[in-house]
């Protein structure tokens, strides 16, 4: 039948590798530009692996005492963040793991940790305070006390930073140690993202709704009927889809045109169990979701936030986090049971199909 | 995941100086076999190097909406979501409010969060009460109130410093506030583990086995107790007791089973409701009529009962026999005659506190239809006022019985054991201020089928 021309991958998970950790992992990452995939457990186990096989490159037992809370792995790939219920961060290099430098920053939890997108600074939010530091561990700036504990940090531009807590979302210049703009909202915000142009800011509520804020213009809105509180928030990298989750299923807000507000979201029904981890690839309209299931299932979107799956697989138990290889051709998911699952990942080419012909 | 999974949650409550701390250093300390992870939130010495102590600041998040049944800890959700993720280090968790803290948040926390709820399940409120302070408090704050209408179990502390009488009234005052709640008395917070951790609170069957008759209606006396008598003359005698006088009414043909009693405890309430007759000591005591026997004297005082034919008389009175030591002695034999039957009543007395408890017990099924749509009401309505709700149902159709608990105005129920040959009821609790009992159980009944 030479008619007949295969079509081509449309983006699937295929074999990859496996690899294990000492306990529950609740963070990872790529680093050295997918060379390295970095996990780390909660009870601050730190473990390197090979990007490609999966072969251990180094690990390091209980770096945090209490346990880990967070990593966030540096935009160049050769350093890295942790920090844990000691109150400590660690800057550490990426080849051996070895700790540059260490912060004590008191008695307090250290839950979030954002790098900047250029990489020359590092937020750390302990309790009320945001704490700004430099690559080498230089402090560069402190925030007052919040109302309530920082529930979020990221990074709107190269120096401002944006911080959610109950009750409002903060933009800091930190700099020119500034506040320059402060969004107000009674409700306990749990999540936050920013459009990649820094102008849509979304934030995930304790009272199951997302609610929006443009800077530009001053408007807000409210997404109300979530089953629980949305605690995933993904943006794609233009800024036009917007990916949320409460529950097992994932709402997709389009801002394309006068959305979202009075528009239909995309719905996306592909789990039993609600999500644990959301991420859109770093290019495209790609987003990958784990569940409490222990599935995880990659979705392709049309403009409406409509979408249909184009790939999943079980990771074995609650997915702690998901990370996409920095140029899409790999999906890594990390579990509860300490086990980690690399799929290879083939992205959908340019190519359309031609099908029968 | 069943419930029986989920790792139990006890909220310890209590104003500042009734002895949380050294409660918690308590049970931190003896040999149970918990692993017990503590989220306390006073800062303090906690002398303690077993188990997982973590400090946390308390937030206490309102929402949007200004409902306060959607307040919650924010704290907790935190710390909670990150225990959620080293559950193998530990079986159960204690959670230590501030003495100014109202329970509602964080028992509500574990109703309203969805990961929270998935994993921890709330296993009980013990409260702490300070017994010399504790009426001036129940005075001064609605938040001394309200821990001791969400209680399960409250902890009367600090005995040594009290009169056995100002307890006494102590523990009818709370009672009345909060029935279903199980007091335990206390000298420097010594009280076995095993009645502040695992109470499977939420559960009416436990109450009822620890009190039987918390669910019964208050009757206006204590005792009852039926004497077979001759045809003779009788005195009935009492020593010096509790008061100054006691009413009583006295119901010939009294039968024994406890339906006949109910009966005659019935007709009594009618005669209760009535203007007594007040006798004094030597005075014939009449039939079915409400009398009020004098008893300022001091030493013993007899009155008389006149039998005609050989007959069971009832006697239904305010105290309980015992108080006065209440006897019927034969007066040409000078021999008393022991009761055949007693059998006790739920007391009703005052109630002073704007928090209360009411209970609603029928047999038979309900229409799971309108009793949604009554609790629905009830709660959307004064859910801000009912403190806790729990107790089971039974739905028509469903074999199994329905388990319910509630916080304000949030609410869950699940199927339980099968009703098997047990007569099928329904049990009701509502702890709340200015619930209006009459109306509720006029509702409740138009549930029924």
């Amino acid at each position: 039948m030479p008619d007949i021309e295969p079509f081509s991958p449309r983006g699937m998970f295929h074999e990859g590798w496996t690899a294990e950790v000492n306990d529950y992992a609740i963070a990872c990452g790529w680093a050295l530009k997918g060379k390295q995939f970095i996990v780390g457990d909660v009870a601050g186990g730190l473990f390197a692996f090979e990007g490609d096989t999966g072969k251990i490159i180094w690990k390091k037992d209980n770096t945090h005492s209490g346990g880990l809370l967070a990593m966030a792995i540096h935009p160049e790939g050769e350093i890295f963040a942790t920090s844990g219920q000691d109150g400590n961060v660690h800057i550490c290099n990426c080849l051996q793991g070895k700790v540059i430098k260490t912060l004590d920053l008191g008695k307090g939890w250290v839950e979030h940790l954002k790098w900047s997108n250029d990489g020359l600074f590092l937020a750390i939010a302990s309790s009320k305070k945001v704490y700004v530091f430099n690559e080498t561990g230089e402090e560069k700036w402190i925030s007052e006390d919040h109302p309530s504990t920082v529930s979020a940090v990221t990074w709107s531009n190269k120096n401002e930073l944006a911080t959610a807590c109950y009750g409002r979302v903060t933009f800091f210049d930190i700099v020119n140690n500034k506040t320059n703009q402060k969004l107000e909202w009674q409700g306990s915000l749990v999540s936050m993202e920013l459009s990649p142009d820094g102008d849509i800011v979304a934030c995930g509520s304790q009272d199951n709704s997302v609610h929006f804020w443009r800077r530009s213009t001053g408007m807000d809105a409210e997404m109300t009927g979530y089953p629980g509180k949305p605690s995933h928030l993904s943006f794609d990298d233009s800024g036009k889809l917007l990916a949320t989750s409460g529950s097992e299923r994932i709402t997709v807000w389009s801002f394309i045109g006068n959305g979202p507000e009075g528009t239909m979201p995309g719905e996306l029904c592909h789990h039993t169990e609600p999500i644990s981890s959301l991420a859109f690839s770093n290019k495209g309209m790609l987003v990958a979701s784990g569940s409490r299931d222990g599935s995880v299932v990659a979705s392709f979107l049309k403009k409406d936030g409509n979408g249909d799956p184009v790939g999943a697989a079980f990771a074995g138990d609650l997915v702690g986090e998901i990370s996409w290889r920095p140029d899409d051709c790999a999906l890594a998911a990390v579990n509860a049971k300490g086990v980690v699952n690399v799929w290879k990942f083939k992205v959908r080419t340019n190519l359309f199909s031609k099908g029968f012909k | 995941m069943s419930i029986k999974d989920k790792v139990p949650v006890t909220i310890l409550t209590g104003f500042l100086g009734s002895g949380k701390t050294t409660l918690l250093n308590r049970i931190l300390s003896e040999e149970h076999g918990k692993r017990i992870a503590v989220i306390e939130n006073e800062y303090g010495e906690v002398g303690i190097d077993q188990g997982l102590v973590i400090n946390a600041d308390e937030e206490v998040f309102e929402m949007s909406n200004g409902c306060i049944c959607c307040t919650v800890r924010g704290d907790l959700i935190r710390v909670l979501g990150n225990l959620m993720k080293r559950r193998d280090k530990f079986d159960y968790v204690l959670v230590e409010t501030t003495g100014l803290a109202d329970p509602g948040p964080v028992a509500q926390t574990f109703f309203m969060d969805e990961e929270i709820s998935s994993e921890f399940t709330l296993d009980g409120i013990v409260t702490l009460v300070d017994a010399a302070h504790i009426d001036q408090q129940l005075g001064r704050s609605d938040e001394s109130s309200e821990q001791v209408a969400f209680a399960d179990v409250l902890v009367l502390n600090k005995t040594d410093l009290v009169s056995d009488d100002a307890l006494n009234t102590l523990e009818s005052r709370l009672r009345d506030m909060n029935r279903m709640t199980r007091i335990i008395r206390a000298e420097n917070a010594k009280v076995p583990i095993e009645t502040v951790l695992n109470l499977s609170a939420f559960d009416l069957d436990q109450i009822l086995k620890r009190r039987p008759t918390f669910l019964e209606p208050e009757y206006p006396f204590e005792w009852t107790g039926v004497y077979d008598l001759d045809a003779g003359k009788y005195e009935l005698m009492l020593e010096e007791g509790p008061d100054p006088e006691m009413s009583l009414v006295a119901l010939v043909n009294q039968g024994e089973s406890e339906e006949e009693l109910k009966d005659g405890a019935e007709s009594s309430v009618r005669l209760y409701a009535e203007k007594a007759n007040t006798l004094e000591p030597g005075n014939t005591i009449p039939y079915g009529e409400h009398i009020n026997l004098k008893l300022d004297d001091k030493g013993n005082k007899s009155f008389i009962l006149n039998i005609e034919k050989l007959t069971k008389i009832g006697l239904f009175t305010q105290h309980t026999a015992e108080e006065f030591n209440m006897k019927v002695i034969k007066s040409e034999e000078n021999k008393e005659i022991p009761f055949n039957t007693e059998r006790f009543w739920q007391a009703e007395h005052e109630h002073d506190d704007e928090v209360g408890s009411i209970a609603i017990e029928r047999f038979g099924d309900v229409d799971p239809e309108k009793l949604n749509t009554w609790m629905g009401r009830l709660l959307s309505e004064k859910g801000v006022d009912i403190f806790r709700t729990k107790g089971f149902i039974s739905y028509s159709g469903n074999p199994r019985r329905i388990v319910f608990q509630g916080v304000h105005m949030l609410f869950t129920a699940q199927p339980d054991k099968e009703w098997g040959n047990e007569p099928r009821r329904n049990q009701l609790v509502f702890i709340g201020r200015n619930l209006n009992e009459k109306e509720m159980l006029e509702d409740f009944d138009k549930c029924l089928i």
